[in-house]
C-alpha cells in the first residue's frame, strides 16, 4: 500500500494544507501498520486458538482402583472392615436409601450402591440387605435392583497417575450433564451465552457501571466464551492486554467452533477444588469429588453448589467454608428459580437441605506408595509414561485395602516392640501379603512409614534370604521318594569344607550346638543349618538351583555351598513369588497387581490373566508343606500361635542371616500367603532373628484378617502313615512316638515297631474305633 | 483337533462333577477362622500326633470328662490335611453359570473373566479349574487348558467323580495337543479309578 504514496512535491512549497495531508498520511500509514500487525496477532491468536482446541483438549490422567469388594453369602469381612471398605469407596452413613449410603442395625447392613461399569460389564444400582455374623457375610439379598447372589461395589479409587501440571478431571459429554446445571450456569454466569458472539459488549458496560458504583468490583461481565479462553489459554494477570488479547481470542473461538462444543470444553475445564498438589478441574470429577456420585446423578441443590463455587472454589470451598458456601449456594438457587430453570417452589426447597457433601474427598492422593509404585512398574511393561499421564485410562488393581491396613499396622506397631535406642531407629520393614491361589497381590508395605513414598523395600531391597532357601533344598531331596523321606536320619554333624583354593568352610547351626542323627522332618522345622547343608551337597547344588528357578528365581544364583544358607539375594516381593509355588502344592502363580485396563470410554485394553505353571511333583510338595506346618506347630514359627488362635493352621518358615542383618518370615494359610522382612538399611546387624524380627509382624498382619485355616488337599501317591520316626518303623496310633505323617506312596517304612504306649492310651484307642 | 468333541466331552465330564457339588455352604472342606479365632469348631477334627507326655499317666474311667487340654500346648495342633477340595459356594456357581452362557455363545474372553471371580471366591474348588481349562480350550489356548487341568486334579483329592472328569478332560486337551502317550496315560488314570 506503501507503493501507492503519491510523487513527492517540491521542498520548498510546503504550507499549512500540506503539512495537515502530511499529518493524515502519517496517520493513515499508522493505522495501516496497526491493521497489519493486528492481522498478524490475529493469525497467531488464531492459530493459537484451534491448534489448542483442535488437538486433544485433555490430557486426563489414568485412575487406579483397588479391588472391588465382593458380596456374598459366605464372603469373610468383619463388620468394622466392612465399613471402612464403604466409607473408603465414598459412601456415607445414611438412610440405606439414597444410592451412596449405607445403614447399620446391629449386625444388619443396608447398602444403597451407586452402580458402576466394570470392564466385563455394568453392575447395576442396588439395595442391599446382609448381615455380618462371625467374620462372615450371611443373609444376603438384594431389596432393589437385579437380583443376585453376588454383588460387586465399586471399587475405590485409590490413585491415579498425572500429567506434570497436576490436574485432574473426569472429562463429561454435554448430553451427560443435567439440564439444569447448564441452564442455572447460564442465568449465573452468562445469560446471553447463546445469542453472543463471543463478548457480549453490554454486559461489560452493565458490569463497568455496577463497579464503578459501588466503587469496587462487584460484577463480572466475562462471557463463559471468555471464562474459557482466560482459562484455557492465558495467565491469570489482570492487565488491558490480556483482556484485550481474552476478547480477541473469545470472538477467533466463537467464530470456529459451535456454543456446544465451546460450552462442553467450559464444563470440563473449570475448575473448581484442589487436593493437594492435585487440581480439581471439571463438574464431572467435581461432582465426585465433593458428593461421591456421578454427575448424572446429583440433585438440584448440589448442581446449584457447583455452580456457585465456579467463581471462587477456594472462597466458597464447602469443605473449609460451609456456610458460606451454602449462601452461595442458595443464591444460586435462586437465580435459577428467577431465570425459570426450576419452580420457586424447588428452590425453596433445595435451600433446606444440607450442603450433600460426601465424608472426605473419595480418596486422598498418596495413600498407598508403595503398592501404586509397584503398579506403575507392571504398567510400564506395556504402557507409555505420557499415555498414562493423558488417555484417561483406568486401571483395576488387586489392592484388597482391608489387608493392606492389617499389613501397615502390623508393621508401624511392631517394629518400635522390637528394639529400643538406635537400632529402632533403625529398623525397617517391608511386607507383601498375596492371594495364595491367583498370585494377586493384596497388598504392599514399604516401610514403616507405609505414606512415605521412598525407598520400595519390598520391591527393592534385595537381601539373603538365609534359611528361606532351606524348604526348596529338602524338596528337592523328598522328590527323590527312594532317597529321602519325611522321616530320613540326617546327620546334625559338623564338618569342613575345603575349597581347591585352599580356603575352608565350617557351617553352624545358628545355637552352636549338634545333635547327630535327626529325622529330616524335625532338621527342617527347626531350621537346622548342617543337615540342610549336607543334604544339599547331596542331591546337589545344581540340583537345587534348578528347583529354586523353577519356582521363580530370575537373578543368577551363587554356586558356592554358602547358597544353601541362603547367600541368596531377594527382595520381599521376589521371595513371595518363590513361595507361590509352595503354597499352592507345586504351581506357579505370577504375582499380579492388575487384572485390567480399559481406556475412558470402558473398552478393555488389556487384561492380566491368572496363569497357573506346574512346576514340581505337588506330592513332594505336600511333605514339604507338612513340615511347613509343623514348623508353626513345633518349630521356629511356633511362636506365631502366641497371638494366632490355634484353629488357624499355618505354614510357614523363618530366614535369619548373620548377626541378624536380615530378619525374614515368609508363610501361609488357606487363603493368603505374607512374606514379612525386617533389617536396616544400612544392613548393620540386629539382635533378631526370623522368629523375633519378622515373624511378629507376619503374625500381627494374620490376626487381623478372617481367613481359612491352610488344609493342603492331599494330592495323589501320597499317604499318611503312623510312623515312629525315631526308629523308622510303621507303629500304631495310640503308641508312644508315634506321629501321623505323609509319605510318596511306597516310600513309607516297612517294619513295624512295638508299641510302649501306655495302657490306658490304648484302651482309648479302640474305644474310639468302636463308636466312631 | 477337534475342539468340538473336546468341548463337548469337558461339558459331559463337569456335568457330572458340577451335579454333585453344587449344593454346599461356603467354605466346604477348610476350616474359616474369624478374628480372635473360632469357638464353634464344626470342621472335622485334624489327625493328631501322640507325643509321650510325662504328666499324661491318668487312669482312663468312664466317668470322667473328656480331657481338657491347654490351648497353647502343641499337642492340640498338628499339620492338617483335607481329603478333598472345597465345594462351590451357590455365588461361585452362580458366575461359573453365567460363563457357561457365555462360553455357548463363543464369548471365551467374558467366561474366563467370570471364572477367574468364581476363582477367587472358591481357590481350593477344582470344578472351577476345570471350568477354566474348558474356556481355555475354546479359547484356542490348550497350553493353558492343559495347566488349568492340572490344577484342578491337584484338588479333587478323593473325590472319583471329579479326578474321572479331570483326568478325562486331560485326555483330550492332550490329544488335541499331539501328546497321544500322555493322553493315553492320562485316560488309564481315569479306568483305574
Amino acid at each position: 500500500m506503501s507503493k501507492k504514496t503519491p510523487p513527492r512535491k517540491k521542498k520548498t512549497e510546503s504550507s499549512p494544507r500540506r503539512k495537515r495531508s502530511g499529518l493524515w498520511r502519517f496517520l493513515f500509514r499508522a493505522a495501516a501498520l496497526c491493521l497489519v500487525l493486528l492481522a498478524g496477532w490475529m493469525v497467531y491468536l488464531d492459530a493459537v486458538v484451534t491448534s489448542r482446541f483442535e488437538g486433544r483438549r485433555f490430557e486426563v490422567p489414568s485412575r487406579v482402583y483397588a479391588r472391588p469388594l465382593e458380596l456374598y453369602d459366605g464372603a469373610g469381612i468383619s463388620a468394622a472392615a466392612l465399613v471402612r471398605e464403604l466409607e473408603l469407596a465414598g459412601y456415607r452413613s445414611g438412610d440405606g436409601r439414597r444410592p451412596g449410603t449405607w445403614q447399620r442395625n446391629g449386625d444388619r447392613f443396608v447398602i444403597s450402591t451407586r452402580g458402576f461399569s466394570f470392564p466385563d460389564g455394568k453392575e447395576p444400582r442396588r439395595r442391599l440387605s446382609l448381615v455380618v455374623r462371625g467374620d462372615r457375610v450371611d443373609s444376603f439379598s438384594v431389596m432393589e435392583g437385579d437380583s443376585s447372589p453376588i454383588v460387586r461395589l465399586e471399587p475405590a479409587q485409590i490413585g491415579g497417575i498425572y500429567p506434570s501440571h497436576r490436574e485432574d478431571r473426569i472429562l463429561v459429554e454435554l448430553d451427560e450433564v443435567p439440564e439444569s446445571m447448564i441452564a442455572g450456569l447460564m442465568a449465573v454466569e452468562d445469560r446471553q451465552f447463546y445469542e453472543h458472539f463471543g463478548i457480549a459488549p453490554l454486559s461489560i458496560a452493565r458490569a463497568m457501571v455496577a463497579n464503578i458504583k459501588a466503587g469496587r468490583i462487584v460484577q463480572g461481565g466475562s462471557t463463559l466464551t471468555q471464562q474459557l479462553v482466560k482459562n484455557f489459554f492465558l495467565t491469570r494477570e489482570q492487565t488491558l492486554l490480556r483482556k484485550g488479547n481474552e476478547a480477541l481470542m473469545s470472538v477467533l473461538l466463537e467464530l470456529h467452533y459451535d456454543k456446544d462444543d465451546i460450552l462442553e470444553t467450559y464444563l470440563n475445564e473449570v475448575y473448581l477444588g484442589q487436593a493437594g498438589t492435585r487440581s480439581i478441574h471439571g463438574v464431572g470429577l467435581a461432582s465426585q469429588f465433593f458428593f461421591g456420585e456421578s454427575l448424572k446423578d446429583i440433585d438440584v441443590h448440589q448442581i446449584a453448589l457447583l455452580i456457585g463455587m465456579v467463581k471462587g472454589p477456594s472462597y466458597y470451598n464447602p469443605r473449609r467454608h460451609p456456610e458460606r458456601a451454602r449462601a452461595r449456594r442458595n443464591l444460586v438457587l435462586d437465580e435459577m428459580a428467577e431465570a425459570g430453570v426450576i419452580s420457586g417452589q424447588e428452590a425453596r426447597e433445595a435451600s433446606a437441605r444440607p450442603l450433600g457433601l460426601s465424608a472426605k474427598p473419595s480418596y486422598t492422593d498418596n495413600r498407598y506408595p508403595a503398592y501404586i509404585d509397584l503398579v506403575r512398574r507392571h504398567l510400564a511393561r506395556d504402557y507409555r509414561e505420557e499415555d498414562l499421564q493423558s488417555e484417561g485410562l483406568r486401571i483395576f488393581t488387586t489392592l484388597n485395602p482391608e489387608v493392606q491396613q492389617a499389613a501397615e499396622k502390623a508393621a508401624t506397631d511392631t517394629l518400635p516392640r522390637l528394639a529400643s535406642g538406635e537400632v529402632a531407629e533403625a529398623l525397617e520393614a517391608a511386607v507383601v501379603v498375596t492371594a495364595k491361589d491367583t498370585g494377586e497381590v493384596l497388598a504392599l508395605v514399604g516401610g514403616k512409614d507405609p505414606r512415605f513414598a521412598g525407598f520400595n523395600r519390598a520391591v527393592d531391597a534385595r537381601r539373603p534370604i538365609g534359611s528361606l532357601v532351606k524348604p526348596f533344598i529338602y524338596l528337592t531331596a523328598l522328590s527323590q521318594p527312594e532317597r529321602y523321606t519325611l522321616i530320613s536320619p540326617v546327620q546334625d554333624k559338623a564338618f569342613t569344607l575345603e575349597f581347591d583354593d585352599g580356603r575352608r568352610w565350617q557351617p553352624q547351626n545358628y545355637d552352636g550346638k549338634e545333635r547327630g542323627l535327626v529325622p529330616l522332618h524335625e532338621a527342617l522345622s527347626r531350621s537346622y543349618n548342617l543337615p540342610a547343608v549336607r543334604v544339599g551337597l547331596d542331591v546337589g547344588i545344581p540340583a537345587v538351583q534348578e528347583t529354586l528357578r523353577a519356582f521363580g528365581v530370575t537373578t543368577p544364583i551363587s554356586d558356592y555351598p554358602s547358597m544353601l544358607l541362603g547367600s541368596i539375594s531377594l527382595s520381599p516381593v521376589d521371595v513371595a513369588q518363590l513361595y507361590q509355588g509352595l503354597a499352592t502344592s507345586g504351581f506357579n502363580t505370577p504375582l499380579r497387581t492388575i487384572r485390567e485396563v480399559t481406556d475412558a470410554a470402558n473398552e478393555p485394553l488389556s487384561r492380566y490373566s491368572l496363569k497357573v505353571d506346574q512346576v514340581a511333583d505337588p506330592a513332594a510338595v505336600h511333605l514339604v508343606q507338612y513340615v511347613m506346618q509343623e514348623t508353626m506347630q513345633e518349630g521356629t514359627g511356633r511362636s506365631a500361635y502366641y497371638r494366632l488362635p490355634d484353629s488357624l493352621t499355618l505354614a510357614g518358615k523363618t530366614g535369619t542371616t548373620d548377626d541378624g542383618r536380615d530378619s525374614w518370615f515368609a508363610g501361609f494359610s488357606g487363603d493368603l500367603l505374607a512374606v514379612a522382612w525386617v533389617g536396616r538399611d544400612d544392613n548393620g546387624p540386629t539382635a533378631l532373628t526370623g522368629a523375633s524380627g519378622a515373624l511378629p509382624v507376619w503374625s500381627a498382619t494374620m490376626a487381623q484378617i478372617p481367613q481359612h485355616g491352610f488344609s493342603p488337599v492331599m494330592p495323589d501317591g501320597v499317604q499318611y502313615h503312623w510312623v515312629n520316626p525315631g526308629e523308622q518303623a510303621l507303629t500304631g496310633e495310640n503308641c508312644d512316638n508315634a506321629r501321623l505323617i505323609p509319605f510318596i506312596a511306597g516310600s513309607e517304612p516297612e517294619q513295624h515297631t512295638g508299641c510302649n504306649g501306655s495302657l490306658g492310651r490304648q484302651i482309648r484307642g479302640w474305644f474310639e474305633g468302636l463308636f466312631q | 483337533m477337534n475342539k468340538q468333541v473336546i468341548i463337548r466331552s469337558a461339558c459331559l465330564a463337569l456335568f457330572v462333577g458340577l451335579a454333585g457339588g453344587c449344593a454346599t455352604g461356603p467354605g466346604g472342606g477348610s476350616i474359616y477362622v474369624p478374628v480372635g479365632g473360632d469357638d464353634r469348631r464344626s470342621a472335622p477334627e485334624p489327625p493328631r500326633t501322640n507325643i509321650p507326655d510325662e504328666q499324661d499317666e491318668q487312669v482312663w474311667r468312664k466317668s470322667e470328662q473328656p480331657t481338657v487340654t491347654e490351648p497353647d500346648s502343641p499337642s492340640t495342633r498338628a499339620p492338617s490335611y483335607s481329603e478333598s477340595g472345597d465345594q462351590l459356594p451357590a455365588a461361585a456357581l452362580t458366575l461359573v453359570r453365567d460363563a457357561d452362557q457365555r462360553l455357548r455363545q463363543g464369548d471365551s474372553a467374558g467366561a474366563i473373566a467370570r471364572l477367574e471371580r468364581a476363582q477367587r471366591i472358591a481357590p481350593r474348588s477344582s470344578e472351577v479349574y476345570f471350568k477354566l481349562a474348558e474356556a481355555y480350550v475354546a479359547g484356542d489356548n490348550l497350553g493353558a487348558a492343559e495347566q488349568f487341568t492340572l490344577k484342578g486334579l491337584s484338588l479333587a483329592g478323593n473325590d472319583e467323580r471329579m479326578q474321572r472328569s479331570g483326568w478325562l478332560l486331560l485326555a483330550d486337551i492332550r490329544r488335541a495337543r499331539g501328546n497321544v502317550a500322555g493322553a493315553d496315560q492320562a485316560e488309564a488314570r481315569a479306568a483305574a479309578l
